[in-house]
């Protein structure tokens, strides 16, 4: 029965073990340290220090200690009209 | 480090985004009006398929109007269309902001583009002339069409890496992950599948391996990535937890390839690779669980953002229904589950949840918040977005909701003896209806989306004295602790 199933078993195989192998030289190569720097990368400076209006007076409270005086958000900024 | 020292790299930062949206700002509107163009086409095409299957002496005098072809050419449309061009133009405006440099030759992934069409367009037509290649989900001529797409996606996906290998970012963002490796992994499954060799039971094989993997190797982490984008770059927060983003990613890199043969339930292949294919499509559970506690936790204490923000509303609807359909299809991959779903309207839904409820919202959510940074302008009517979102939102909960019970019940019919096939297709014919009303709905929602867009390349958005998020006065930034 292997035959009539080649391309699939091989194709479905190849794919998995080419993760593996990319995981494994990512891993070697380091892309995986440092993950706090890896999740700050989604930001410029400018994203944290925005005022969100949805944010409690607790949470704008912290976004300014850790970032300083916020700044107001353009008209649109979160993806739509003002 | 002084104030004046620390303002240097976080001011580069902005300009450094700023060029990087300049970069892609050619390509990403070609894709998106491309894009634009054929859910229109999609959507009007889908809607007349569904009314046929309850209206069936609608327009049948002519051959390029009947259901095999009219539903064909939407199935193309929407996906290698609508839902390929849209997470393309996604990539080339998210790729280079994330690695920190210019999109490289734009030019080539906007010609991508039109190559890209150019194939929709013959493959399209060619199905409504009455000729396809009788694959699911590969039904445009492997000859006359696909090469285009190959070549167009290649051009796109060439600018992609070129961009990657000049990245001026240390780290690679968990969505550069999602979106190359969809890069990669979409030539090898749609090459696969197109390979002219394939007969008989093989031939059936890859062809569910290719359609299960168009979802999920293609579709769903240019979805998930975005997602993964979107949800954080908004609520101004990193997602909850980084490493459960990673092992996400992987999980579905390992597990996912061997999802589709649970289509094939009950037909003659090896037992062995169907059973295989049950446990990858449960193992799934893994990456999706991840996927949605990570989503999850990071909006927990900021579910008001979705009142501010039309781009989370979409994009976090996507995010749930990709959990929904994840568990569903881990669900009716189960023999037991699957006998009574196979063959019924449960598994149209189904694919409804993933392609449209999942994806689709995720794209809607991205080009909201996309577009106004290429065009510089700001979208006109906060009214047709709440119109957008209404009708589509009501369009796919009539769509899924009842189609999915009409399946459940549709199936137990079709295996009761005593019951005459006539009675499984009644009990579906009250969803059938709620279908097409859906059709209209979405087909509305989209001519909504489509028409302010519209507006926006016409450049009738807001004008401003300075374009928007553009820091319009110097701001003197200040080192944050965390990066002390």
């Amino acid at each position: 029965m292997l035959p009539s199933s080649l391309a699939v078993v091989l194709t479905g195989l190849g794919l998995g073990v080419g993760a593996l192998a990319v995981f494994a030289w990512s891993w070697r190569r380091g892309l995986f340290d440092d993950i706090p720097a890896q999740a700050d990368l989604v930001f410029d400076e400018r994203d944290r220090r925005l005022e969100r209006p949805w944010e409690t007076a607790e949470q704008k409270a912290e976004r300014r200690r850790r970032y300083g005086e916020l700044i107001a958000p353009e008209p649109g900024e979160w993806g739509g009209a003002a | 480090m002084s104030r004046q020292d620390a303002t240097i790299p976080f001011r580069g930062d902005v300009e450094i985004r700023l060029r990087a949206d300049a970069s892609s700002r050619a390509p990403a509107l070609v894709f998106f009006s491309t894009a634009l163009v054929w859910l229109l086409f999609g959507s009007i095409e889908g809607t007349l398929a569904s009314l046929k299957l309850h209206m069936p002496e609608l327009l049948t005098s002519a051959g390029w109007l009947t259901f095999g072809r009219v539903r064909t050419a939407h199935l193309n449309a929407v996906n290698y269309g609508w839902a390929s061009l849209a997470s393309i133009g996604v990539a080339l405006w998210i790729i280079p902001r994330l690695v920190h440099t210019e999109l490289r030759w734009p030019r080539v992934a906007t010609a991508g583009a039109v190559v890209w069409n150019v194939g929709l367009v013959i493959g399209i037509a060619l199905i409504l002339a009455g000729r396809n290649d009788g694959l699911e989900w590969l039904e445009m001529d492997r000859y006359l069409a696909d090469p285009f797409l190959v070549v167009g996606g290649g051009m796109a996906g060439v600018t992609l890496l070129a961009t990657l290998l000049a990245r001026q970012a240390g780290h690679l963002y968990v969505t550069v992950w999602y979106t190359i490796a969809a890069f990669l992994w979409f030539p090898v499954i749609f090459v696969i599948g197109n390979w002219p060799t394939w007969t008989g039971v093989e031939s059936a094989a890859v062809n569910w391996f290719y359609a299960h993997n168009a979802l999920g190797l293609w579709f769903t982490p240019m979805g998930v990535g975005a997602a993964y984008y979107f949800i954080p770059k908004v609520l101004g927060r990193p997602v909850y937890s980084y490493q459960l983003s990673i092992l996400g990613f992987w999980t579905l890199a390992f597990f996912y390839a061997l999802n589709g043969m649970h289509h094939l339930i009950g037909g003659p292949i090896p037992t062995w690779m169907i059973t295989t294919s049950v446990v990858a499509s449960v193992l799934m559970v893994i990456p999706v669980l991840a996927v949605a506690v990570n989503h999850h936790m990071t909006m927990v204490g900021r579910f008001g953002a979705l009142r501010y923000s039309p781009t989370l509303r979409f994009v976090v609807l996507g995010a749930i229904a990709y959990t929904a359909v994840s568990l569903q299809g881990s669900f009716t991959s189960l023999r037991e589950v699957n006998r009574v779903t196979h063959f019924t309207h449960w598994t149209v839904a189904h694919a409804h949840v993933g392609v449209y409820a999942f994806v689709t919202m995720v794209l809607f959510g991205s080009m909201y918040y996309i577009v106004p940074r290429l065009v510089r302008r700001e979208w006109p009517s906060a009214r047709l977005i709440q119109w957008h979102f209404w009708l589509v939102l009501a369009g796919i909960a009539l769509y899924i909701i009842p189609l999915t019970i009409a399946g459940g019940f549709q199936g137990l019919a079709m295996l009761d003896p005593a019951v005459p096939f006539q009675r499984s297709v009644e009990v579906t014919l009250w969803a059938l209806v709620s279908r097409s009303v859906a059709g209209v709905l979405l087909t509305a929602g989209h001519a909504v989306f489509a028409y302010h867009f519209w507006l926006m390349v016409r450049r009738r958005g807001p004008t401003r004295e300075v374009p928007p998020f553009h820091e319009p006065v110097p701001v003197v930034y200040e080192r944050p602790e965390a990066h002390a």
